[in-house]
C-alpha cells in the first residue's frame, strides 16, 4: 500500500518512521545492542545493553547504493519526545559485554542457543583500528613465501622510482600489485574457528575480541620472471680485458659487488647469482666482471691448446698442470675461472680436474665466428665451425639454441647470430620483435628465445 | 633503487589471525571514530556456521580455509624501537605481525530483527 516500503530496499538498517506497514520497535528497540537511550523506557528487570557508541554497519545493495538520512537515525536513538530533533546523545564509555547481555540478544534475535556452540566473541575495534591507511596492510601470499615467512626468512621489495615494484624471496620473484575490494576486510587476532573451539578441552562461553584493524584492498603477488637484463647491461660497462689492460688503472670505470647488484636489480638473490654463472662472470677482487669476450677466446685458447699438446683427453684437464703452464701467461684465478665455465670440477685421488663441455666449446667458438658476419651460409659455416673446434669435439646444430637461428627457407640457406639475452624483456616487447624478423615460427625454432 | 624489507619473527613468533570479510563499509555512528568501540557478537552453529549479530541485522556466512593465505604487516619507520629487535637494516621497513590461513565470509543479506510486528487495527 501507498506509503509503506518493503524494508529491503532501503538502506537495511533504516527501520523507517512508525506508520503502516513499517515495523514499529520503540520500546522493544531498547533490547537490541547500539540503543542505548532507548533503553530508558525499557522494564527495569531487563538486563541493560551494553552502551555501544557506534557500530553499525552500512551494507551497501548490490545494485546501488542508498543514502540514509537523519530521520531514521533519529526514530532509533532519539529520547521519548518524538520529532525531537537534537543532538545525538552522549556516547557511553564501551563496557565490555557480559554473558548475560549476549544471551539476551540471542533470545531477541530469535536464536535458539541450542543450535550454537557455547563461545561467543564480542568484537570490538581495538585502539589502534582506525590507524592511517598505509600503517598496516595485508599481502596475500603464495604457498612458498608462506614457508619463507614462517621460516624466518625475510622478504624484499625492490625497485626504482620509475620501475614496477617487485617482491623477492632468496630465491624468487614475484609481481606486486594493489588489489582493492569493495568487500570490507577485518583482521582479528585471537579468534577461533569452530574447529579449534570444538577441539578445546574446556569451553570458555565468551571471549572478548580487538579487531586489529581492517582494509579494503591488499597486495596481491604473482611469480614473474627476475628482471635480469639490467645486470648484464650493468656489467658489460666496464668489461675485463686481463690485468694488464688500461682499463684495470684507472679506477673510475663502474664495478659492482653482489651488495650493489642486489641495490640494483630487480631479482631475487639466488636468480642473480645464476645468471652470472650463466654470463661466465668472474669475481675480481669482490667485484663481479664479464669478461671482454676476445679475452675469454684468448683464455680458451690456451687451455684447448695446452689440452691438445698433451693429449689428455677432455674428460680428465689437470688444474695443477694448466696453472703451472698458462701461468706464465695469464693470472692463475683467470685460467681457473675459464676452467670453471667451460668445464665441471672434480677431485680424483686427491688432485683437482676439470671434465670440459664440448656442448660449451663448440657454442663459444660458433659465437666466435658468426659475430663476425651479418650471416652465413649454412653449408659453408658448418665446415668452418668444425674445422675451428678442437679435434675431437663434434658440431651440432643444437648446441646453438638460443645463439643463432638457422633460415632453412632462404636459398641458399643460412644462419646467423640471434642472442637471447639482446632480445626485450618484457613478454608482449620481445614477441614484437621475434615476429618483427620472421613472420612464421616452428615451435623448435622459437622455444629457446621465449622459455 | 630502493630496497623495503619485510621482516618476519618466524614460525615461533607468527600468531595466526582470522580475516572477516564484509559486503559494506563500516561508519561510526558518532565522531568519536571507530576505535574502543564494540562491533558485534560472533557465534558458531553446531555445524561451524559464523553468526554474526551486528545491531539490528543477523548475518549468516561460512569459514573458508584460504589457499593463499595473507600476511598482516605493520609499518615501522626508522627510528622506532621495535626494528632493532628483529635485526632489520634501517630504513623503512614492514613487520609481519600475523599470518592468516581462515577467513569468515559475510556474503548473504543480512537479516533485519524485527521485534514487534503492529497487529492489523
Amino acid at each position: 500500500p501507498r506509503g509503506s516500503r518493503v524494508l529491503f530496499q532501503q538502506p537495511l538498517l533504516r527501520l523507517g518512521r512508525p506508520g503502516l506497514g513499517r515495523v514499529r520497535a520503540k520500546g522493544k528497540l531498547a533490547d537490541l545492542p547500539g540503543n542505548a537511550t532507548a533503553a530508558r523506557s525499557a522494564p527495569e528487570t531487563r538486563p541493560r545493553p551494553s552502551a555501544r557508541a557506534f557500530e553499525t554497519v552500512r551494507f551497501l545493495c548490490t545494485f546501488r547504493r542508498v543514502q540514509t538520512t537523519r530521520g531514521a537515525w533519529f526514530f532509533c536513538t532519539k529520547p521519548a519526545a518524538p520529532g525531537a530533533a537534537g543532538t545525538p546523545p552522549r556516547p557511553r564509555p564501551a563496557m565490555r559485554r557480559t554473558r548475560e547481555e549476549v544471551d539476551a540478544t540471542l533470545q531477541i534475535a530469535k536464536l535458539n542457543a541450542a543450535e550454537l556452540l557455547p563461545t561467543v566473541h564480542c568484537l570490538g575495534f581495538g585502539p589502534g583500528a582506525s590507524a592511517a591507511a598505509g600503517d598496516f596492510c595485508l599481502l596475500e601470499l603464495e604457498p612458498a613465501l608462506c614457508e619463507q615467512l614462517e621460516a624466518g626468512h625475510s622478504l624484499v621489495i625492490r625497485g626504482d622510482k620509475d620501475e614496477q615494484a617487485v617482491l623477492c624471496s632468496r630465491d624468487k620473484t614475484y609481481d606486486l600489485k594493489i588489489a582493492d575490494t569493495s568487500n570490507m576486510l577485518l583482521f582479528i587476532p585471537g579468534c577461533k574457528t569452530p574447529d579449534q573451539l570444538q577441539m578445546e578441552e574446556t569451553h570458555c562461553n565468551i571471549i572478548h575480541t580487538e579487531i586489529f584493524g581492517f582494509s579494503n584492498n591488499y597486495w596481491e603477488v604473482r611469480r614473474c620472471r627476475p628482471k635480469l637484463k639490467k645486470l648484464k647491461k650493468l656489467l658489460m660497462e666496464n668489461t675485463y680485458e686481463g690485468p694488464d689492460s688500461q682499463k684495470e688503472k684507472d679506477s673510475s670505470h663502474p664495478k659492482y659487488t653482489t651488495e650493489d647488484l642486489l641495490d640494483r636489480i630487480q631479482a631475487s638473490e639466488e636468480e642473480i647469482m645464476a645468471q652470472l654463472q650463466v654470463l661466465n662472470a668472474c669475481e675480481i677482487r669482490g667485484y663481479w666482471r664479464i669478461l671482454e669476450f676476445d679475452y675469454e677466446m684468448k683464455l680458451l685458447n690456451h687451455v684447448t691448446q695446452l689440452v691438445d699438446s698433451e693429449s689428455w683427453p677432455f674428460s680428465k684437464v689437470p688444474l695443477s698442470i694448466c696453472l703451472q703452464e698458462l701461468g706464465p701467461l695469464e693470472p692463475e684465478e683467470m685460467i681457473e675461472h675459464c676452467l670453471k665455465c667451460y668445464g665441471k670440477k672434480y677431485i680424483e685421488d686427491g688432485e683437482v680436474y676439470f671434465e670440459l663441455s664440448a656442448d660449451k666449446i663448440c657454442r663459444a667458438t660458433a659465437q666466435m665466428l658468426l659475430q663476425n658476419a651479418v650471416k652465413f651460409n649454412l653449408t659453408e659455416f658448418q665446415e668452418v665451425w668444425q674445422q675451428s673446434v678442437p679435434e675431437g669435439m663434434v658440431t651440432r646444430l643444437d648446441q646453438l639454441k638460443g645463439l643463432a637461428l638457422v633460415d632453412r627457407h632462404s636459398r641458399p640457406e643460412i644462419i646467423f647470430l640471434l642472442k637471447v639475452d639482446d632480445l626485450p624483456e618484457d613478454n608482449q616487447e620481445r614477441f614484437n620483435s621475434l615476429f618483427s624478423l620472421r613472420e612464421k615460427w616452428t615451435e623448435g625454432d622459437i622455444a629457446p628465445y621465449i622459455q | 633503487m630502493v630496497q623495503i624489507v619485510i621482516c618476519s619473527a618466524g614460525a615461533g613468533g607468527l600468531a595466526e589471525w582470522v580475516l572477516m570479510e564484509l559486503q559494506g563499509e563500516i561508519e561510526a555512528r558518532y565522531s568519536t571514530g571507530l576505535a574502543g568501540n564494540l562491533l558485534g557478537d560472533l557465534h558458531y552453529t553446531t555445524e561451524g556456521i559464523p553468526v554474526l549479530i551486528v545491531g539490528h541485522h543477523i548475518l549468516y556466512g561460512k569459514i573458508i580455509h584460504l589457499e593463499k593465505p595473507f600476511a598482516v604487516l605493520v609499518k615501522h619507520t626508522p627510528g622506532e624501537p621495535d626494528c632493532d629487535e628483529f635485526g632489520c637494516k634501517s630504513g623503512t621497513q614492514y613487520l609481519v605481525r600475523a599470518l592468516i590461513k581462515n577467513k569468515i565470509l559475510f556474503k548473504t543479506r543480512p537479516k533485519p530483527i524485527i521485534t514487534n510486528v503492529p497487529k492489523k487495527v
